[in-house]
């Protein structure tokens, strides 16, 4: 569906994008991982032809994409990370001014309408103002401008930033869904969890460059870390972290609040080892938490920074 | 046609603002139309005022003063009573004091004394009296250094023909302006209002967030916006134009077309409509929110309405300001509807002035335009 190659874009002497590589397959929901500034939305602005860019090439459907390039454009919806929508018109009419956009016949474009607000649930909000509209329904709304006229390519750039869980949950349906009914998804989100929720494959960008990508499975596999541990209300002294520390296959660990975090390589009986030296040194220990690895330990390790960095 | 509806839907959402401009742009006009009727019809009022003559001589010249008086005024022959002419004036009972000396041919006419009169006080009434009486004393100094007797004077001057004035009413209403050149005159306030208010919402509108790069990332291409946008503005400027020039038919409706100048009329409004649609295409450009929309939009107005004739009569501003105002289109469009107002039928006879002062105003419509490209291909 899209594939990004050598992709440069400077401003000024700041690199935006160093070459960037990225391959989407159809019928995918790729997620755009980054911290701020890592070039997410440098990145969607050049695939939808709204920046110019100093080298490399896109090609959206196997067609090079231009500014000019309509017919590409025809098949592409946009739901911006700002909610993009006229104050002056209501939900009905907003939906209805971004449908008619894409397609001329005025009476598959009232269809389309109808299904857009009944896919977003604002049966009940058509002849209302977004200015009368929470901040959940604002961003349904923002979404299904963006989606009215059945894309077959739909960036979302955040679409749930601001919005409570229940709206979210909504939404991630919502986009899954779409994804079942035939379009590709290319969704960028600072929430790991939606990320790895919905995602069917990722890529990881930091400095203008992709770092990673794959299925998160594949992700997490590139990655050292294969379990970490958290127990809490532990005592220890800094000669015991040391020695923590220095145990086989333990990788990190980190003690902060009488919390201890540990991150081990994967490896059989961690668990049990760790535990064991704890009651031979008759240490008191609180709860005790096993996870496998997450996206926010993949993004950890590979970038050395929080997502939120 | 999306664009184009989406104007005329955030239009129609505006209306109530149209209406208002409207509404308060024909209560002016007709206010102001009103106090400038009742002006001229005073200014152009003689008056005539009550004179008390106290005549000391009783010759035929003084009678002869006395008669000239009484054609445009109210004479009472008084007693030369010192203290009961002040009461009479002191109670208003005459506004004006003369007093014919005894003597008054020698004195007066062959003499270089002046005819002794008093007038009230604070008042200025009895300027146009003193004209006549020194008009009458140059006339008969005129005949007497000729030899004529006082007698001879007197019949001279009752012979007198009365000058006659023709008046060149090349319009034929007197010099008076017409009413409906009051409403072409605050018709710019209006149209600058309406259309800088109307465009510039919908143009803040389409700026606002990203909602110009989501445009920019559908499939119609960005001229054919641009173009939409045009035309709907176009559509929205030729309505007001239409409703303007109906309001005025139906308030002027046979003075306009009696006047002889209704195609200059209608070329002048049409011209400031578009030099509007200019100006808040500009405006649009810089302003990014309603509140700095209405904030520029007052000065813009108000200031060339000012400076430009529209609240104050281009005859009354000084020279320094109406070269300023100048650089201004409505200016133009003032001094070309003076023109028409002024010659009405006539207006042939200055038609270069007239078709210049509408081409400066286009000239004006096509610098905002290359102005509004060149600050938003700098922008974008």
């Amino acid at each position: 569906m899209i594939q990004i190659e050598n992709l440069v874009k400077r401003y000024g002497t700041l690199v935006a994008l160093d070459h960037l590589n990225l391959h989407i397959k159809e019928g995918e929901i790729f997620g755009l991982l980054g911290p701020n500034g890592s070039g997410k939305t440098t990145a969607i602005n050049c695939m939808l032809a709204l920046l110019k860019f100093d080298r490399g090439s896109i090609r959206i459907m196997g067609e090079e994409m231009r500014p000019d390039n309509y017919r590409v454009k025809q098949e592409i919806g946009v739901v911006m990370q700002d909610v993009a929508v006229f104050d002056e018109l209501n939900v009905h009419d907003n939906i209805d001014y971004f449908c008619s956009l894409y397609v001329k016949d005025r009476k598959r474009c009232r269809e389309l309408v109808e299904e857009a607000i009944r896919f977003t649930g604002l049966e009940e909000y058509r002849k209302v103002y977004p200015k009368k509209l929470s901040g959940g329904l604002l961003r349904r709304l923002n979404i299904a401008c963006g989606i009215a006229h059945r894309p077959r390519l739909i960036f979302l750039d955040e679409p749930t930033v601001a919005v409570d869980p229940q709206s979210r949950n909504q939404i991630l349906e919502g986009i899954c869904e779409l994804n079942r009914q035939g379009s590709t998804i290319i969704y960028t989100s600072h929430y790991m969890e939606e990320v790895e929720q919905i995602c069917t494959r990722i890529a990881i960008m930091d400095h203008g460059r992709c770092i990673a990508s794959g299925t998160k499975e594949e992700l997490k596999k590139m990655i050292r870390t294969g379990e970490t541990v958290v127990i809490e209300a532990v005592s220890l002294e800094e000669e015991q972290l040391r020695q923590i520390q220095n145990l086989p296959d333990v990788l990190h660990a980190e003690y902060e609040e009488q919390v201890l975090t540990l991150r081990c390589s994967e490896t059989k009986h961690n668990l049990l080892r760790i535990l064991g030296w704890l009651q031979e040194r008759e240490i008191p220990f609180g709860q005790v938490v096993s996870q496998l690895p997450t996206l926010n330990d993949v993004f950890l390790e590979i970038t050395g920074k929080q997502l939120r960095d | 046609m999306a664009v184009f509806k989406v104007y005329m839907k955030i239009t129609k959402k505006n209306i109530w603002l149209v209406c208002l401009y409207l509404a308060i742009f024909f209560v002016l006009t007709l206010l102001f139309q009103g106090i400038a009727g009742k002006n001229a019809e005073q200014e152009y009022t003689a008056e005539s005022i009550s004179i008390g003559v106290a005549d000391g001589d009783g010759g035929p010249a003084a009678a002869c003063l006395i008669e000239t008086l009484d054609q445009t005024n109210q004479v009472t022959v008084l007693e030369d009573d010192g203290e009961m002419l002040q009461e009479s004036l002191f109670y208003g009972k005459i506004s004006y004091v003369i007093r014919i000396p005894d003597n008054f041919m020698e004195k007066c006419i062959l003499g270089n004394d002046n005819v002794p009169v008093t007038t009230m006080p604070g008042t200025y009434t009895g300027s146009y009296v003193d004209q006549q009486i020194s008009s009458f004393i140059n006339f008969a100094r005129v005949r007497a250094a000729a030899g004529f007797t006082e007698e001879e004077i007197a019949a001279s001057m009752k012979n007198q023909e009365k000058p006659s004035v023709e008046l060149l009413d090349i319009r034929g209403n007197a010099g008076e302006m017409p009413a409906f050149s009051f409403y072409y005159r605050y018709l710019a306030y209006l149209v600058l209002c309406v259309m800088c208010y109307v465009l510039g919402y919908i143009l803040i509108a389409f700026d606002r967030g990203r909602i110009s790069q989501r445009m920019r990332a559908s499939a119609v291409p960005p001229r054919r916006q641009a173009g939409e946008g045009l035309l709907a503005s176009g559509v929205l400027a030729l309505v007001l134009w239409i409703f303007c020039t109906a309001a005025a038919f139906l308030l002027y409706g046979r003075e306009i077309f009696e006047s002889g100048c209704l195609g200059y009329l209608l070329l002048n409004s049409g011209a400031i409509v578009l030099v509007s649609v200019t100006i808040a295409y500009l405006i649009g450009t810089f302003v990014k929110n309603q509140e700095a929309l209405s904030g520029i939009v007052n000065i813009v107005t108000l200031s060339m309405s000012f400076i430009c004739g529209v609240f104050v009569d281009l005859d009354y501003l000084s020279s320094g300001v109406r070269k300023a105002a100048q650089f201004f289109p409505v200016y133009w469009y003032e001094r070309v509807n003076n023109l028409v107002a002024e010659y009405g039928a006539s207006a042939g006879l200055v038609k270069t002035e007239i078709l210049q002062g509408i081409g400066i105003q286009l000239v004006f419509a096509a610098a905002f335009i290359c102005i509004t490209m060149a600050v938003s291909r700098q922008r974008a």
